[in-house]
């Protein structure tokens, strides 16, 4: 949690002031401290064991299942702001002309038409709610869109030895002050990031980051990485909310118990 | 799931609650159970779902002859290691006779299926409903203040158990896993499942219920490694009375085991089952599924 403070200060008296942050998390571990790219100061509560408390409902407030990235609006699709942090999406060149072939054959060719798993990140800004639930060595996120589950195991367990094609991946967290830093690897290469025709390859590695900025916020970034389909790894930044009504609880969204006769249909 | 290891301290703590209960009166002390932070049983961990079989037919088990032959299933994987429905005691689901007739069309549809209503849910990737969902695979419990949360393997499904007492969602809601309220009754997990639609099976023979059904079940910890599991199934529409299934269920030993995702739903079509099943008709094939040996 002190390499975000080193830089700030000479190599000298860094082992110092180290050692200073180290007493004064002992003698107030809820001390505050800067917790998110703007800057803002939050104390989330914690869980019985001590944990960043991030759990509730949560969704996404945003456009970007239909394009992460700016875009106007079209029928049926909300206009809206990127989330890609920059907007460009470093795309190699058949990469790029592969997602303009995607974005071109988008109404059939999105996976999501077929209602398979949508994979991670997109997942998150799905319009559907999803639950976040802490446990001492797991978090659970249940999503209500095609009862979805993630298990983020946070015992210092490894990924299991792959590669294995997961549609949601294999995910393993860690707390980096406040922040649950989710490593996600394992995936196939059957999922789209948006409704755009977005993309990647089984080579995905997926680097999330969920930090509290206020009792009913969370900054999510997930950071993209896949070398056969990138130059470089990029990321997404979107709030998420906490749903507020009193009684929300998560329902059902059986993406393809509605159009399992088209689906399934003998054509 | 996937293996990383024992949990040595599970296994003896698991071993110590058992030597303590056999030295007793064969039921566990209260003191022998694990218990979570608010002093309620610690169900947490992975359990074997219910008995082999019974997803098949909670009646009769498994299988049809041909089944049994072609899977080579010698007499211990054939019918159910006990009978499930203890109440009423005959074992059998009690229809209203428009309800038992339904079925009984079910059956005469289910190997030549000619519409996706012949199909079983469960070979559609529908969630499988309650209690369907407690004896298709492996399950997992998840304890958290104010939820219990159900895990399951098979077509990783969940289940959300609220514990703090809210009511149900609106009567208009109806889901296929339904809308369950946990509350504990002494060491008893007792959860309350309305609003269900009428989509899935209590197994593969068609065996269906309402928009009606209403379950109550309940999770009783024999011991820390044993659970009894009961369901009472309540639907005034298709049922002449509330009816009870019962199985005792056990830890899977090794808790570092990991549920690995089983998607079911990936490009399933049935379209050739159904193509094969409308030839079949066609060809007079149809014909009920039965466990019997045809006679000859």
């Amino acid at each position: 949690m002190f390499t975000r403070f080193v830089p700030a200060v000479s190599p000298a008296i860094s082992p110092c002031l180290a050692a200073v942050c180290a007493c004064l998390m002992v003698l107030f571990p809820a001390a505050a401290w800067p917790q998110d790219s703007s800057g803002q100061t939050y104390v989330p509560p914690r869980t019985p064991d001590g944990q960043p408390d991030l759990q509730g409902i949560w969704q996404a407030v945003n456009t970007a299942a239909w394009d992460i990235q700016d875009h106007s609006a079209g029928a049926g699709v909300p206009a809206g702001q990127g989330v890609v942090v920059g907007n460009e999406i470093p795309y190699q060149e058949w990469a790029l002309a592969q997602k303009q072939e995607n974005y071109e054959n988008r109404l059939t060719a999105d996976p999501e038409a077929q209602c398979n798993m949508p994979g991670v990140p997109r997942i998150t800004y799905m319009p559907y709610p999803f639950q976040i639930l802490q446990f001492s060595d797991r978090v659970l996120i249940l999503y209500e869109y095609l009862h979805v589950v993630r298990t983020i195991y946070m015992d210092g367990s490894p990924h299991p030895e792959g590669h294995i094609d997961f549609w949601m991946g294999d995910s393993r967290g860690h707390w980096e002050d406040d922040t649950l830093v989710v490593d996600v690897i394992h995936f196939n290469d059957r999922t789209w990031f948006d409704r755009a025709g977005n993309f990647h390859s089984e080579a995905l590695h997926v680097v999330e980051r969920y930090t509290p900025i206020g009792p009913d916020h969370l900054r999510y970034e997930a950071t993209i990485e896949d070398p056969n389909v990138f130059t470089r790894p990029w990321t997404m930044s979107m709030p998420l909310y906490r749903r507020q009504e009193a009684n929300v609880q998560l329902l059902e969204y059986e993406c393809y118990a509605y159009s399992e006769e088209e689906l399934a249909a003998d054509k | 799931m996937r293996k990383r290891g024992i949990d040595t301290a599970i296994v003896i703590a698991g071993a110590c609650a058992i030597v303590t209960s056999l030295s007793a009166t064969g039921q566990a002390p209260a003191g022998a159970l694990p218990r979570t932070a608010e002093g309620n049983p610690d169900l947490q961990g992975y359990w074997y779902g219910g008995p082999v079989n019974a997803s098949h037919s909670i009646e009769e088990g498994c299988c049809d002859p041909i089944h049994a032959r072609m899977q080579s299933r010698g007499p211990d994987r054939l019918g159910l290691p006990e009978q499930l429905i203890i109440d009423p005691p005959d074992g059998r689901i009690p229809y209203q006779q428009w309800a038992l007739d339904r079925r009984t069309e079910y059956l005469y549809d289910m190997e030549t299926p000619t519409e996706l209503g012949h199909i079983d849910p469960e070979d559609r990737c529908l969630l499988l409903g309650v209690p369907r969902s407690n004896y298709r695979g492996d399950l997992q419990i998840r304890q958290n203040g104010d939820h219990v949360v159900i895990l399951y393997e098979w077509a990783h499904a969940y289940r959300i158990i609220p514990m703090d007492g809210r009511p149900h969602v609106g009567e208009d809601i109806v889901l296929f896993n339904g809308d369950a309220r946990g509350r504990w009754e002494a060491d008893t997990l007792v959860v309350e499942t309305t609003n269900f639609n009428d989509v899935p099976w209590l197994d593969s023979h068609g065996s269906f219920y309402s928009e009606s059904l209403r379950v109550v079940e309940r999770w009783r910890p024999v011991d820390a490694n044993t659970l009894r599991y009961e369901a009472t199934l309540e639907d005034p529409t298709v049922f002449t009375q509330p009816w009870t299934m019962a199985f005792t269920t056990t830890r899977i030993p090794d808790e570092s085991y990991e549920f690995f995702e089983e998607g079911c739903w990936e490009g399933v079509t049935n379209k050739h089952r159904l193509a094969a099943g409308r030839m079949a008709v066609e060809a007079g094939e149809q014909h009920l599924h039965t466990h019997e040996e045809p006679a000859r």
